[in-house]
């Protein structure tokens, strides 16, 4: 008896409509922000096609290359796990820009294989997703854009806030950092970073 | 009629709850999205709220103090350090002698990094460590071949001393095997160029006591005394790691208020006749010595967080001062001419063109492109009716606002000011065509022309951009103002260079107006044009290359080599419409020191600005620069300073000057009255050394330094590296999966 009632009160014309009008603006915006979600995603994938195409002709060049013409930052190496089997192409430079497409290599640190620490940043959830599953003694190769390729072998792991991290961009011996965003699973984005450091195995020219 | 009360108010009960119903609906359905997209839209916010900030050396005030040991944890107090500074200023250069006793208080080995700013056009040429009672003079070589030798003997045990130009404008002074309760005393002389603006002359001396004893990275290196059995060997720990956070370590001194105790004395001959002298942050004691000297001496000890900054001014004159000084070294005379540009009392101000020149590319994002907009409304708020300006705006396309410069009115200026306030930072960097367009000078004549370039200058084909300057600067000059923490400084300064104007950097938005406002001073006052320097005698070899305007308040400084200082310097330009010679006879220079190395130190940045042009190679610039380096013992990129003690060992390849020579020490100093510097730690941090000098005493034999860190307290800022994807999709999916059921929900009823 009372479900008619009640149904004949909520049926009324305008609600119905207003209802339907509210869930067409919900899906709408559910839509625009998941793909814009996957956008990201699908950049990330996307750019390292480009950037491989353009990393393959500045090792020929000897030039740096840019992926698009109108690319802020072009490719400067080639990171690689054999044992996980990952690869990325960094980009120079670590502005928010860059990173969307890979990993950076910050700007005022040492060109890995050259005396310092080089530094490359990537995001944790698409090219540096990778860096959970690395463990002591992995062998990271780099390849630079010069041809030349450094293999480094990871000699420890630290969570450090962003500021804080331990990295002596001018330290003495030829090491590498990776670095990520903490923790691996989070949703927002946080002050910790996660660090790989590694010092350098062997060189092998081209 | 009975049951008519109860229906209706069961139906206002009804009524009641399905609008509470509504409206819970409803707030879930448009509350929710709502805060979904805010949520996301803070996300960028957020990141951007902590950029990847990192250390420029120019951010770097005073000079650091750092110590080594190697042990987690390991806590070791800097060695006390005394400092007197003695500088005599001769006309525009000051030479500097820097004396530093570095005193080890504990009952370990240590090792000092003392890390030092010095102004960018500075020249360190020379190092003595004295010992004991031996004075070692310090070796200029090959930066790598210094570093070796500096690295063997720390290792052999060996008193060493190492000077390294890590940029620029930021040296570091190594000294290796202070022995426990030893003291080291070191003196560097160094030149640096007096800085000139708004007519007042300035002397900045970094005042480089205050170590800042940093928290960061400090990974200290300590060994054992035990002599015997070779160095001591601390613990070998990874060292390099998240966990191993140095401890921060304060060093109380003299009664605790944090000071090192510097003296410091000026011998002020400024080559003119002085109206005033003043310090600006610390109390002075100032002697009259004559028209044109003084003397300036700090009256006690100086506050040592501060830069000690000396001002000095001319007494006006209507015409150019001019002063020309010389040094004979070796085989040549060397010459160092500066022009002041006439006093004009009332400038007439011609019509000017500016361009003005954005980036609003989307390396600007956030406050940068903020900075650019602010500057360049300041800009244009500057211009004055009869000067004509064009506005373009760059990222991967550009705009010029105006076909061509138009007309500085009040409508022009305000269409311009809309323009630039609806900037927004997108899109990549294409620098060449908006740099070539504003080079674009087929319209108008002559009068002056000015390019103001906004940029960080983000680019790759930097090579290409300064070729295109080169080529096509014309008479335009070319201003660079760099915006944002980290410019690309080196595309910058050369631009500036080659386009004979300067380069501003503009670091945060609190500098804008100030920054703006000098340069823009400055470029309404053009005081000499089209300035050009003959010699009377032949094969002279002049720096700078490309002689740049001369404006208001600034002298023109040209240093040259010669065979013999003879003939005439002939200066000319032009004041206005005016022109204006000047001739100076240079045997009539007087003698002064430090010339030649004002020359070399010149003719090294020439050098880079040849190898930027891409007129030599990298090699040949490199060979350059390190001729000119060993040939005036200055310390640069490629060049160290390094003194070895060999009393105790000799190193067979490292050849050393044993000098007998006293060192000068400052006035009233002595090692006993070093030796009372008593420095009162803090009571905690003496606990910790207690403890630490426990731990020690299970350390074995064999010693392997680390080696030292040169830039500790500049730990690498990391970038925001998590993306809002997987909160923008589940964000996304929950909106969505709202929006279907309450469509559903919808549906259901209007079929029921």
């Amino acid at each position: 008896m009372i479900a008619p009632t009640r149904l004949q009160i909520i049926g009324s014309t305008p609600a119905r409509s207003l209802l339907t009008f509210t869930a067409g603006i919900l899906i709408a915006t559910g839509l625009f922000l998941a793909v814009q979600g996957g956008w990201i995603y699908a950049k990330a994938a996307l750019a390292q096609v480009l950037l491989e195409r353009a990393f393959a002709a500045s090792v020929i060049s000897g030039a740096p290359e840019k992926p698009w013409s109108w690319a802020d930052t072009w490719p400067v190496a080639r990171i690689e796990v054999p044992r996980l089997g990952v690869s990325a192409i960094a980009l120079k430079g670590a502005s928010g820009q860059a990173l969307a497409f890979g990993p950076g290599h910050l700007d005022n640190t040492s060109q890995a294989g050259e005396e310092g620490t080089a530094v490359y940043a990537a995001h944790r959830d698409t090219h540096f997703a990778f860096l959970k599953d690395i463990r002591e003694n992995d062998r990271i190769r780099i390849t630079r854009r010069d041809g030349r390729t450094f293999t480094f072998r990871v000699t420890s792991m630290a969570v450090a806030r962003w500021d804080e991290a331990e990295i002596d961009p001018d330290a003495h011996g030829v090491h590498l950092v990776l670095t990520t965003c903490f923790p691996f699973d989070a949703v927002t984005s946080g002050l910790l970073r996660y660090l790989v450091y590694a010092d350098l195995e062997e060189t092998m020219a081209k | 009629m009975s049951a008519t009360p109860n229906f209706s108010s069961r139906q206002k009960r009804q009524n009641f709850l399905t609008r509470f119903g509504l409206l819970l609906g409803f707030s879930n359905a448009i509350l929710l999205p709502v805060l979904a997209v805010i949520f996301a839209l803070l996300h960028p916010l957020e990141s951007r709220a902590q950029p990847a900030a990192s250390v420029t050396p120019n951010e770097m005030g005073t000079g650091s103090l750092l110590l080594q040991t190697k042990e987690d944890g390991n806590y070791i107090e800097a060695p006390r350090l005394a400092t007197d500074v003695d500088l005599d200023v001769n006309g525009p250069t000051a030479r500097a002698v820097l004396t530093q006793a570095f005193e080890n208080a504990t009952d370990k080995w240590v090792e000092a990094l003392y890390v030092f700013p010095l102004p960018e056009d500075s020249a360190v040429y020379s190092l003595k460590m004295i010992v004991g009672n031996r004075v070692i003079v310090a070796e200029i070589k090959e930066k790598q071949a210094a570093r070796a030798i500096y690295e063997k003997a720390r290792r052999e045990g060996k008193k060493a001393s190492l000077i390294e130009q890590q940029r620029p404008n930021i040296f570091t002074n190594a000294v290796a095997n202070i022995g426990p309760h030893e003291k080291i005393v070191v003196q560097i002389e160094y030149q640096q160029s007096v800085r000139l603006s708004d007519g007042r002359f300035s002397l900045r001396v970094p005042l480089v006591v205050a170590p800042r004893y940093t928290p960061q990275d400090t990974s200290p290196i300590t060994q054992q005394a035990n002599l015997k059995a070779g160095w001591g060997k601390t613990k070998q720990g990874p060292s390099r790691k998240g966990s191993d956070q140095a401890i921060p370590a304060p060093l109380m001194a003299l009664g605790g208020d944090r000071t090192n105790p510097v003296t410091l004395k000026v011998n002020l001959n400024a080559g003119f006749p002085l109206d005033a002298v003043k310090s600006l942050y610390h109390a002075v004691k100032i002697d009259k010595v004559s028209n044109t000297g003084h003397r300036v001496a700090l009256s006690g000890y100086a506050i040592a967080d501060r830069d000690f900054v000396l001002e000095w001014s001319a007494v006006a004159s209507n015409m150019p001062s001019v002063g020309l000084f010389r040094e004979h070294v070796g085989q040549d005379d060397y010459v160092l001419a500066y022009v002041m540009p006439p006093a004009v009392a009332t400038p007439q101000k011609a019509g000017r063109e500016v361009v003005l020149v954005i980036d609003n590319s989307g390396s600007m994002g956030g406050t940068s492109i903020e900075q650019a907009r602010a500057s360049l409304d300041y800009a244009l708020s500057r211009l004055e009716p009869n000067d004509r300006f064009n506005v373009i705006r760059f990222d991967n396309t550009m705009t010029k606002l105006f076909s061509d410069s138009v007309m500085a009115t009040a409508e022009n200026i305000g269409s311009a000011r809309r323009f630039v306030i609806g900037l927004e930072a997108a899109g990549g960097t294409e620098m060449l065509p908006p740099l070539q367009a504003a080079l674009d000078d087929s319209h108008q004549a002559n009068g002056l022309r000015q390019v103001v370039f906004l940029t960080d200058g983000e680019v790759s084909n930097e090579q290409q951009l300064l070729d295109a300057i080169a080529k096509s600067r014309g008479r335009s000059r070319i201003f660079m103002v760099g915006i944002g923490s980290a410019p690309n400084t080196y595309l910058m300064s050369r631009a500036a260079e080659l386009g004979r104007g300067s380069f501003t950097h503009i670091g945060s938005v609190a500098e804008v107006n100030e920054r703006m406002r000098a340069l823009f001073n400055k470029l309404e006052n053009p005081a000499v044009t089209d300035v050009a320097a003959a010699f009377s005698e032949k094969n002279v070899s002049l720096s700078p290359n490309l002689l740049p305007d001369i404006y208001h308040g600034e002298p023109l400084v040209l240093a040259a080599r010669m065979g013999k200082a003879a003939g005439t310097l002939t200066v000319s330009g032009k004041i206005g419409d005016r022109p204006w010679t000047i001739s100076l006879p240079l045997d009539q220079a007087s003698n002064a020191k430090g010339v030649s190395k004002i020359w070399a130190r010149r003719q090294i940045d020439d050098a880079e600005v040849n190898l930027t042009l891409g007129k030599t190679t990298q090699a040949d610039a490199d060979k350059r620069i390190l001729q000119l380096a060993l040939d005036h013992h200055l310390v640069t990129r490629l060049t160290s300073l390094i003194a070895v003690d060999t009393k105790r060992l000799r190193p067979t390849n490292a050849p050393l000057t044993r000098a007998d020579i006293p060192l000068q020490l400052p006035a009233g100093w002595d090692y006993n009255k070093l030796l009372r510097i008593d420095a009162i730690r803090d009571a905690k941090a003496e606990g910790k050394h207690q403890q630490t000098a426990d731990k020690w005493q299970g350390a074995d034999g064999d010693a392997e330094l680390d080696p030292i860190s040169t830039q500790a307290q500049a730990s690498v800022a990391l970038p925001q590296t998590a993306t809002p994807g997987i909160l923008l999709i589940l964000q996304g999916l929950l909106a969505l999966l709202c929006g279907a059921s309450l469509l559903v929900f919808a549906s259901r009823r209007s079929q029921a």
